[in-house]
């Protein structure tokens, strides 16, 4: 017997019963909908992550104040017995070897007015050397000024939200805003970046850091990033910053070091076992979705003892009916895993249209596993039914009762 | 051909023992025409069935072709029906889901030859007793004679050696059930050998030998002047039959 013969004959019967043969399909096409769905979703997190994180750039190191216990993990916790100063980021300026550059951060909130109209916003106080490290690109004017950390120029420059909300498509280059009770001179506008490590980049503005700092009547800064050359070994450049930070403040460990590579690599994890845990979820529906299709297999086989009856009288081997049913049982999975494919690329469409940030796609790992699974469990749950069919005794099957 | 030495066949009902077949002796040579009658139960589905290689005896021993059949592997068993042997049923056992031309094509799927031969076979087959117009039409759609003229056709075109009908004018009329039994005929004449089960007397009159059961044994054999008696056979049976089938 040919196998596109078993096929062709093994479609005629499951054809016949069309809504059963639907409703025994769709166990599996939920069990592979989740999976292609769920998976699409995580991994669409997890690039949204990377996206995030990725822009950090991997030659830089980020150093925030406080001391977190584990490495990586997202700073912000621990006390902070010595603050980031500028004289901290000049120390480091000063006895670093290998590094480009290093440069302070310091933020805050504030409402800047333009006319009548104002805006909240995140203020950066930063240095000329923040928009290259941080690959961010100007959409016209200048950046701040290459001057001395400690001089502080009345100068800004806007986010491409806040100049459009407080410009109104005039060109704010050149035009003075107010800012906390001070008048500042905007130079630049920033291209549109959109999201960037969680923070909207578009609806903050930059100055320099020591008018931040005055601003908000600040000693302290938000973090220093160093910046070190390609060349240099990236865990040689974070002992040297541990060890002048603890030589200037008094021989303690207070700070975080950030690298992207760290960052990545613990969220990466995280993420990555939340996927394997959902299509592992995925993959448990599926097998219980096979339970299904060994029930309608066996309905199938004691419904058709009569059709097996005559084909073992007409000269059907045993293995040939064996044949037959397991590959209506391969067939049910299949089309249930393809059905299951279609839903979840759809719900995934949809996903993008709703949360067009949000880059899901679900992985080929994922794809070809879910597949395989949904093929092999028709039959492997089947084999039960289609044994009991190829061992039926022709002549109690033909009888009639 | 088919050689039959203290064949039983026994069925184990708790601790009763019920013997379906008691000691059956017997040949039948190759193109000949038989009828097995008997009463209901008297064993005659049985018997077919074992020469039939469906079934097993219990005991004896069965030679076709001068092979033993016991201790066959049932691969080997479901290859002597694919090639040997035709089956027809009194129910028809058409499979309701496909086309008459389908039906025919069944046994040939089985034997693995290709989809256009198939075809072409089964065609040919059909075509040759009537059937053309209704090569599309599933068995629903068939009256009973047609039913089973589609079902000889079925057995018949792996051009078996023996065919073996199980009542196979049961379920019909007297006109299709004619020419049905037409059909059979013209297959015994073209050489097959041909084993029918039956209670009508007109079609065991038709074999050359009757074969008459009675609770697992063969108690009488019919041939030549004699079958034109057979009726009164009958009309004794009539009363031990259970009416219920
Ligand atoms: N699987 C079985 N288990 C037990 N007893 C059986 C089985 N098959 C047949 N028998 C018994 O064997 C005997 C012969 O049965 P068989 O079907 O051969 O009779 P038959 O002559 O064909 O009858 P009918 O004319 O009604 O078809 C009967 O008594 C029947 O009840
Ligand atoms: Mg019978």
């Amino acid at each position: 017997m040919l196998g596109s013969d078993v096929l062709q004959f093994s479609a005629t019967a499951l054809l016949q019963h069309r809504r059963r043969t639907l409703l025994s399909l769709t166990g599996v096409v939920i069990g592979v909908t989740a999976v292609i769905f769920l998976t699409g979703l995580a991994e669409g997190a997890r690039r949204y992550v990377f996206d995030q994180f990725s822009s950090l750039g991997s030659n830089i190191i980020i150093v925030i104040p406080g001391k977190t216990e584990t490495s990586g993990a997202m700073p912000g916790v621990g006390s902070a017995p010595n603050d980031l100063t500028l004289n901290d980021t000049l120390a480091l300026q000063r006895e670093l070897t290998g590094v480009r550059t290093v440069i302070p951060v310091a933020a805050g909130n504030d409402t800047i007015s333009f006319g009548e109209r104002r805006r909240q916003v995140v203020v950066l106080g930063t240095t000329h050397e923040f928009l290259k490290a941080r690959d961010l690109t100007l959409a016209h004017g200048s950046f701040l000024p290459k001057a001395a950390m400690d001089r502080g120029s009345q100068v800004i420059v806007i986010g491409d939200t806040v100049s459009r909300e407080l410009f109104l498509g005039q060109d704010p280059v050149g035009q003075v805003l107010r800012m906390g009770g001070r008048r500042m001179r905007v130079i630049g506008v920033m291209a549109k970046e959109g999201e960037r490590m969680g923070q909207d980049i578009d609806d903050m503005v930059f100055a320099p850091v020591s008018t931040v700092m005055q601003l908000f009547n600040r000693s302290t800064l938000f973090r220093i990033m160093v910046e070190q050359h390609a060349y240099t070994d990236q865990e040689y450049t974070k002992a040297r910053i541990i060890s002048v930070l603890r030589e200037r403040h008094g021989d303690e460990e207070d700070v975080t070091l950030i690298t992207q590579d760290a960052v990545l690599d613990s969220l990466g994890g995280i993420l990555r076992a939340l996927s394997l845990g959902l299509a592992g979820i995925g993959a448990i529906s599926i097998a219980v979705a096979g339970i299904g299709i060994m029930n309608v297999m066996l309905v199938s086989v004691s419904e058709r003892r009569a059709e097996v009856g005559l084909l073992k009288a007409m000269g059907a081997t045993r293995r040939q009916i064996l044949a037959i049913f397991l590959a209506e049982a391969a067939m049910l999975s299949t089309a249930g895993g393809v059905i299951g494919l279609g839903f979840g690329w759809l719900l995934l469409q949809i996903l993008r249209i709703i949360y067009p940030v949000l880059p899901a796609a679900t992985p080929l790992w994922a794809v070809v596993s879910v597949i395989a699974l949904a093929v092999c469990t028709g039959p492997l749950f089947g084999v039960i039914p289609a044994w009991r069919a190829s061992r039926l005794d022709p002549v109690l099957a033909l009888q009639r009762k | 051909m088919i050689r039959l030495e203290n064949i039983w066949k026994t069925y184990e009902m708790g601790d009763q023992k019920l013997h379906a077949l008691r000691e059956i002796n017997e040949e039948i040579r190759t193109g000949e025409h038989i009828a097995l009658i008997g009463p209901s139960g008297s064993g005659k589905s049985t018997l077919l069935n074992i020469i039939g290689c469906l079934d097993q005896p219990s005991q004896g021993s069965y030679s076709f072709d001068d092979t033993e059949i016991a201790h066959r592997t049932p691969q080997e068993l479901a290859d002597i029906r694919l090639h040997e042997l035709g089956f027809i049923f009194q129910a028809f056992h058409l499979v309701p889901r496909l086309t008459a031309l389908e039906n025919v094509t069944l046994p040939m799927l089985f034997a693995g030859i290709p989809k256009a031969e198939r075809l072409e076979r089964a065609k040919s087959v059909l075509a040759s007793i009537g059937l053309e117009p209704w090569f599309d039409h599933r068995p629903a759609e068939l009256s009973g004679g047609q039913k089973q003229r589609v079902a000889i056709a079925r057995a018949t075109v792996m051009n078996p050696r023996v065919l073996l009908a199980d009542e196979p004018t049961g379920n019909l009329d007297s006109d299709s059930g004619a020419q049905v039994l037409e059909l059979l005929n013209e297959r015994n004449r073209q050489g097959i050998t041909l084993i029918t089960v039956t209670h009508d007397p007109n079609v065991a009159r038709q074999a050359h030998r009757v074969l008459v059961l009675r609770d697992g044994s063969i108690v009488r054999h019919i041939e030549g002047t004699h079958l034109q008696s057979l009726s009164e056979l009958f009309t004794g049976f009539d009363s031990m039959d259970s009416p219920s089938d």
